[in-house]
């Protein structure tokens, strides 16, 4: 057995001594609120923390394991079977808290707060998207303004996941709208609980609350909360977004596995013939087969290279795009196959589950974190070596782009 | 079992390349569409020169020794520069027989020819709409074939078949000189693919399998040359990709490059993902031969592959516009050959059925 296998059966076998406390099975059997289920999600990242299964990649000195990013993939790959209650810790672990461990000022603070971050004690959020900037992160208007020593800063935010249980966030702001958009940003983190911040949750179609409208109504900065130059905002957050390169994937796009499609076929007929001996339910399930076993293909390579001491290719960008708008079509045919079955619908229904909570949210998954379109422009321009779109707002000061 | 190649495997990769590259020539490859019963030749001269034709061929028998995945990539660059006799493909089916088949004595007349490619093979399995027919009209009694397998690949040249047939027991998996066979050659769309309906009289032939035994090694050698035939696909696919994304950022249209609309540059981005899923079958299913995941490693490697190359011939057409639908730029000769290799080895319709027969547990 490799290290990394050992280190992968080690994991495996803690996980099942948490399970029977925290795992999904054993949650959804309580009904809870999502504030109980946030609470035993603090006493489980506490117990990982203590275990040595908290910051596995990250430096030691900064309070990490001092382990590979092969070791790290290893254990989310485990903890993701389990359906452990660590989602509202994944954006606060997975970019705030690394791009504070780089930039932040203050080390003995920021350890304070890695630590506590880690431990489930304290959540950070990410406040990039603007009502008039979502993929087009740099038309974002939320502004601070030189206030003495510091900054005052007024504006809005949007889709910031779990902004309400949040206990600080790390933002980008306008610090000069007479330059290029990209030029006139800067990067900050901000106390959540400070005076003049005020979240409001927005409930999502498909019922839950988990992202927020930000406000910030002149809130002060210190200047020794600025992370990165002043103007150099833009290059911070493009940082931000590929830090965490090195995630856990799932060919099922986080939606039900295709098991899952084949035993509902198996119940169901079409016109009273079996549904699983109907050729556009056999075409559906070999073509997801085929294209979900090409998604786990290319992450076992990028593993295999990982360890090799290569770097993987970029064709691990296709994840996301490729699995969920494949899991949105096929959750609409398992419905459909259901009839009208399908019509009993539990909107809390776990969404790798269900085919009703898996449609129903599918839509923010093609969305959330890369829109399809932009991952398609990232693939040709980034990958393929093709032009940009046109860019009216290309060279033009921001307080002259046209409306 | 490894998915990273290693560096011979790296070298035969590069080599068939560069041997394909300097050779090809479109002119020749034109002139193959209109002619029934022309191969071409000279790829076929390098595959023996090249040693592609004993790569898998055991030791013993004068081969290499080497296996799917070498043959799989050797088989990717064919595919790139649709070179490609159709003997490569199933020589290799016909060696495999041989040698799971257990027949030292047949394999040790045989093979030694194969490797040095005095003797092509051809695998006549089809009938009618059948990929693998439950029961063959082709008929096996006292050592003789009787009956036609219709529009085989390369049996217009091929000295040696592997023959689907029913026998006293149930099927046969039967090897045939085919000397003593009719050809009636096929006039196609794809005509260097050499295709023939097999007639035989009483064709004298050996079996290498029967009942049971024959089915199972049937779809193992199906199996292998469809992952053969998708790394072939894949190799056609992506030069379809490079060749949309070479004519995308030289060609103008409207003031600018036709790959900064998004409609161009999304269909180049979708074809660049279908092109990875499918390698990435690819090489999951050559590492993957012998043991029981192969058979549906096999089957997502060929309905990816088999997408990926049929969606890119039709979008590089699309996106080159007028100039894509001329003779002489030849990006018909990738739509042919996604076509012909959509067909060879079992089509989209038998993979999807097999794969989810395999998946479901239902009776073969």
């Amino acid at each position: 057995m490799s290290e990394i296998e050992t280190y992968r059966a080690q994991a495996r076998a803690w996980l099942a001594s948490m399970a029977p406390k925290y795992a999904r099975a054993a949650r959804s059997k309580l009904n809870l609120s999502v504030e109980e289920d946030l609470a035993l999600g603090r006493q489980y990242m506490a117990e990982k923390y203590d275990a040595g299964y908290a910051g596995i990649n990250w430096k030691t000195e900064i309070g990490g394991q001092g382990l590979s990013n092969m070791h790290k993939i290893a254990f989310d790959a485990e903890e993701m079977q389990f359906g452990m209650p660590n989602v509202y810790f994944g954006i606060s672990l997975g970019m705030p808290i690394p791009i504070l461990i780089q930039y932040g000022q203050d080390r003995a603070w920021v350890k304070e707060r890695v630590i506590k971050a880690l431990r489930g004690e304290e959540i950070w959020c990410q406040l990039f998207s603007e009502p008039s900037g979502g993929s087009d992160l740099a038309a974002l208007r939320t502004k601070a303004e030189p206030d003495g020593n510091g900054w005052r800063m007024t504006g809005q935010k949007v889709w910031t996941s779990w902004a309400q249980y949040c206990d600080y966030g790390v933002i980008v702001v306008r610090t000069d709208p007479t330059v290029e958009k990209h030029k006139g940003l800067t990067y900050f983190w901000v106390d959540m609980k400070a005076e003049g911040v005020e979240v409001r949750p927005i409930k999502l179609a498909g019922g839950d609350s988990h992202v927020n409208e930000v406000f910030f109504d002149a809130v002060r900065l210190e200047d020794s909360q600025r992370m990165g130059e002043v103007g150099g905002g833009f290059g911070v957050a493009l940082h931000t977004l590929m830090i965490e390169r090195y995630i856990a994937t799932d060919s099922a796009g986080f939606g039900p596995h295709l098991d899952l499609f084949v035993d509902t076929a198996k119940d169901l007929t079409i016109n009273g013939k079996p549904a699983i001996k109907d050729g556009r339910i056999r075409s559906a399930i070999a073509r997801n087969h085929a294209m979900r076993a090409g998604l786990d293909s290319i992450t076992k390579r990028a593993f295999a290279m990982m360890q090799a001491g290569m770097q993987p290719g970029p064709e691990g960008s296709l994840q996301k795009l490729v699995a969920v708008r494949s899991r949105q079509k096929l959750s609409e045919m398992a419905l459909d196959l259901q009839g009208n079955q399908a019509f009993d619908f539990d909107p809390h229904a776990y969404v790798k589950e269900d085919w009703g909570t898996s449609w129903l949210n599918a839509p923010t998954g093609r969305i959330a974190g890369g829109s399809d379109e932009v991952l398609l422009n990232t693939i040709a321009e980034k990958v393929l070596g093709l032009p940009q779109d046109h860019r009216p707002d290309k060279g033009v000061p921001f307080n002259a782009i046209p409306a | 079992m490894s998915i990273l190649y290693d560096e011979g495997q790296q070298a035969i990769a590069t080599e068939s390349r560069r041997v394909l590259d300097a050779r090809a020539s479109k002119d020749r490859l034109l002139k193959l569409l209109e002619q029934v019963g022309e191969h071409d030749a000279a790829f076929w001269d390098t595959a023996v020169e090249q040693g592609w034709t004993a790569l898998a061929v055991p030791e013993e028998h004068g081969g290499l020794g080497l296996g799917l995945v070498e043959l799989g990539l050797v088989a990717q660059a064919s595919g790139a520069a649709t070179a490609g006799a159709p003997f490569l493909t199933p020589g290799y089916g016909v060696t495999h027989a041989l040698v799971a088949s257990g027949k030292a004595d047949l394999a040790a007349k045989y093979l030694p020819q194969i490797a040095a490619g005095a003797v092509r093979g051809a695998v006549a399995f089809a009938e009618g709409t059948d990929v693998l027919p439950a029961a063959p009209a082709t008929k096996f009694a006292d050592g003789k074939l009787t009956g036609t397998k219709p529009a085989v690949p390369g049996a217009i040249k091929a000295e040696l078949a592997l023959v689907w047939a029913s026998g006293a027991n149930g099927p046969v998996l039967a090897l045939a000189e085919l000397a003593g066979a009719e050809r009636k050659p096929v006039s196609s769309f794809d005509n260097s693919r050499l295709y023939a309906d097999l007639t035989f009289a009483g064709t004298p032939a050996e079996v290498l399998a029967e009942g049971p035994a024959a089915l199972t090694l049937a779809r193992e050698v199906l199996a292998r040359m469809a992952v053969v035939t998708a790394h072939e696909q894949v190799g056609g696919a992506e030069a379809l990709l490079h060749i949309a994304r070479d004519y995308a950022v030289t060609r103008k249209a409207f003031g600018q490059l036709i790959g900064a609309f998004q409609s161009v540059k999304h269909r180049i981005a979708e074809m660049y993902g279908l092109v990875e899923i499918a390698r990435a079958n690819c090489i999951h299913a050559a590492a993957s031969a012998g043991t029981d995941a192969f058979l549906v490693a096999a089957a997502d490697a060929r309905l990816t592959a088999t997408e990926a190359y049929d969606t890119c011939a039709r979008d590089c057409v699309q996106i080159h516009g007028g100039i894509g639908v001329t003779w002489e730029q030849g990006l018909h000769l990738h739509m042919r050959r996604a076509r012909s290799l959509a067909i060879e080895q079992g089509n989209l319709l038998f993979w999807e059925d097999l794969l989810v027969e395999t998946l479901t547990g239902e009776a073969a």
